[in-house]
């Protein structure tokens, strides 16, 4: 599926806005033929990081790699990598037609003749679904199909890479849960390599062939989304994923954590600076009140639930005050009546829970 | 007709709203504010626009001798004009030294204006060089053009330093009092009207679409071509009509810094009054408005504002 040697690969590139560091080191490789989203909160250096991919940022040190060059110095028009943005960025005094040939007639290498654009880009827009639009000036036209012209003025110069700056965050819910598979499937048909920026981890999840997230101008893991779902590598992956419990407490010793549900026995805790344990949303199990449950038991006010079609989310104060989430799928039957204000005791099988940390013994 | 739409939004607006005294005569009191607003600004404009125009207009109908004039209507002033070669020639060089300007102003004011509007990031920054375009206005309108002498003249800066530089052996004459002092003397006061509109216009362009004009692979010339210059039509378009207004009605420069040389419809029309030529004035005044008509009219051919802005 993926060429020998990456399309892209970036060497531990730094930006500095003054002192604050947006990339903090970043090195990341990726592969020909292949749809990687970049997951990271707002702040995390995401954008930035494409910026620089692109050419439109300097990076302050690191090198980056494009199609088996060295492309650190080199201006964004001669780079040949496509780039999606966010608000889509089409030219507003051209119609449809005019902004996706504008790259193939005005490029300054390998331009091509009005006619010969005028076909590839109404190939491009069919290929988008947007036949019988090409008339159209973009304010004439829906947000979903603004996000097309902008994909189809990228796709028709035929680059090995594009870049999309969360394509999806102006469009609204069900149009945006259209374009993902969209995305994927036009994708598929050119073999072109995507990388996807988004601050939503389902996004994140559903989109990439691999996930890497992003946090303080770090990569902090990359895998395949089932690894990074089920396996996340630090705590802040976890809070990323935003499908994990996370409870402070300590590590007595090597497998045993100690928590405000008991001390338990766990698995092999991954190296992190603080002590986490991590339990995700649906492992966990409602039981009526009982003081004597087995560790781990934790003791928990029904607050509120939150019906989600396919799953209902129901939200739980523990003792601590700290908010504490179940879920629940519907495909395991009704869901269960919970009443508000009413004292419960959550309970989890140990095997399922990610630790991080070192013991207290060293 | 405009007018009446005014009136109706602002009583859309209120209809709905909650407050007592306002839903008890929700049109009336929408439309009464609507028509107090614009009363102040249409009488203001009939009395001392409209009329004085009809008024000049009625004028240049009207019989002049050599120190009266009574409103036996004739045509006399007006074949005075179109016969006469001096006017003519004066509705030439005005008409020349319009266009002449109107490009010099667009020449040095544009650039100024790509500076300030594209390439300057900073918002304050593009402000404050906006602010400095306008210090000049902040002496008199004759002291900046009497300014232009000293600077200008045989004696003059300019000449001194080419000769000092040996860039020249003897001072250039042709620097002041003639129809190129003019010119540089009208280009310096009215380019920052063109530079202002222009930057405005510049600086809405979102930089995202000139990034993916880069990114599609277009170098500075191709983005400037096809896509900064257009989206600055507008901008251009009302710096023209800007500078067009105040140089076709100029006099001054030309009478400070032309030494009689450039003879404008303006100067005449001011000469003219001076010797209690009404009627003939009233001619002059009114081919100058018709002149500034049509190049508002033609300007505004060039892109449709309303869609624009």
């Amino acid at each position: 599926m993926s060429d020998a040697s990456p399309v892209l690969r970036l060497e531990g590139v730094v930006k500095r806005y003054g002192d604050v560091p947006a990339l903090d080191g970043v090195s990341l490789a990726v592969q020909g033929n292949e749809y990687v989203s970049l997951l990271g909160p707002s702040g995390s250096g995401k954008t930035t990081l494409l910026r620089v991919i692109a050419g439109f940022e300097v990076p302050d040190a690191g090198r980056v790699h494009f199609n088996g060059h060295d492309v650190t110095g080199q201006p964004p028009h001669e780079r040949g990598i496509g780039f999606v943005f966010q608000n889509f960025a089409l030219f507003p005094n051209m119609s449809v037609l005019q902004n996706v040939t504008y790259g193939l007639i005005n490029a300054d290498k390998g331009a091509v003749s009005p006619a010969e654009a005028e076909r590839r880009a109404l190939a491009m827009l069919e290929m988008v679904g947007l036949s019988g639009l090409e008339g159209r000036s973009t304010d004439q036209i829906s947000g979903g199909q603004k996000q097309r012209v902008a994909l189809a003025r990228t796709l028709v110069k035929g680059p090995k890479l594009v870049l999309l700056d969360e394509p999806l965050g102006a469009l609204d819910a069900n149009l945006r849960a259209r374009m993902r598979n969209e995305l994927r499937s036009i994708r598929q048909e050119l073999g072109v390599t995507f990388l996807h920026v988004t601050g939503s981890e389902t996004e994140a999840l559903a989109m990439g062939d691999r996930v890497a997230v992003l946090d303080r101008g770090r990569v902090l893991q990359i895998g395949a989304p089932d690894t990074v779902y089920h396996a996340p590598e630090t705590p802040n992956v976890a809070r990323f994923l935003n499908r994990y419990n996370l409870f402070a407490g300590t590590i007595p010793a090597q497998g045993q954590f100690a928590g405000p549900f008991g001390t338990v026995s766990t698995p092999p805790a991954r190296p992190a600076d603080e002590a986490l344990y991590g339990i995700r949303f649906d492992r966990m199990i409602v039981e009526p009140e009982n003081p004597a449950a087995p560790a781990p038991a934790l003791h928990a006010t029904f607050r509120a639930s939150e019906y989600l079609g396919s799953s209902v989310v129901s939200f739980f104060e523990g003792e601590d005050g700290r908010i504490v989430e179940t879920e629940h799928h519907m495909s395991m039957g009704a869901p269960p009546e919970f009443l508000t204000g009413q004292r419960y005791t959550l309970r989890w099988d140990p095997d399922h829970a990610i630790v991080f940390g070192q013991s207290a013994a060293g | 007709m405009t007018d009446k739409s005014a009136s109706r939004a602002p009583a859309k607006d209120l209809a709905p709203a909650p407050a007592p005294a306002v839903a008890a005569s929700p049109g009336r009191s929408g439309e009464g504010t609507a028509w107090l607003l614009i009363t102040p600004g249409v009488i203001w404009m009939t009395l001392f626009l409209v009329a004085p125009i009809l008024m000049i207009v009625y004028v240049s109908f009207w019989t002049q001798t050599t120190f009266a004039i009574n409103p036996t209507p004739t045509l006399d002033s007006w074949r005075d004009f179109f016969t006469s070669s001096t006017y003519l020639n004066s509705l030439w060089t005005t008409v020349r030294i319009w266009l002449i300007v109107l490009a010099a102003t667009l020449l040095v004011g544009y650039p100024a204006a790509l500076f300030i509007g594209i390439f300057v990031r900073s918002r304050n920054l593009s402000i404050a060089l906006l602010i400095i375009c306008v210090i000049p206005f902040w002496t008199s309108f004759l002291i900046r053009v009497l300014a232009w002498r000293p600077m200008l003249g045989r004696e003059g800066a300019i000449n001194i330093l080419l000769q000092k530089f040996g860039i020249t052996s003897a001072p250039i004459d042709v620097l002041l009092f003639s129809q190129l002092s003019v010119i540089i003397g009208m280009t310096q006061i009215y380019v920052v009207f063109m530079v202002g509109p222009i930057a405005f216009m510049l600086s809405r362009i979102d930089r995202n679409v000139l990034e993916a004009a880069r990114d599609l692979g277009a170098g500075f010339g191709r983005i400037f071509t096809r896509i900064i210059l257009p989206l600055s039509l507008p901008g251009v378009v009302v710096g023209s009509i800007f500078v067009s207004v105040m140089v076709l009605g100029e006099f001054a420069t030309s009478a400070a810094l032309s030494g009689r040389q450039v003879n404008l419809l303006g100067n005449i029309i001011v000469t003219q009054v001076g010797s209690l030529k009404w009627a003939f004035a009233s001619v002059v005044g009114v081919v100058l408005t018709v002149i500034i008509g049509i190049v508002i009219a033609m300007l505004l051919r060039v892109v449709d504002l309303k869609r624009e802005l």
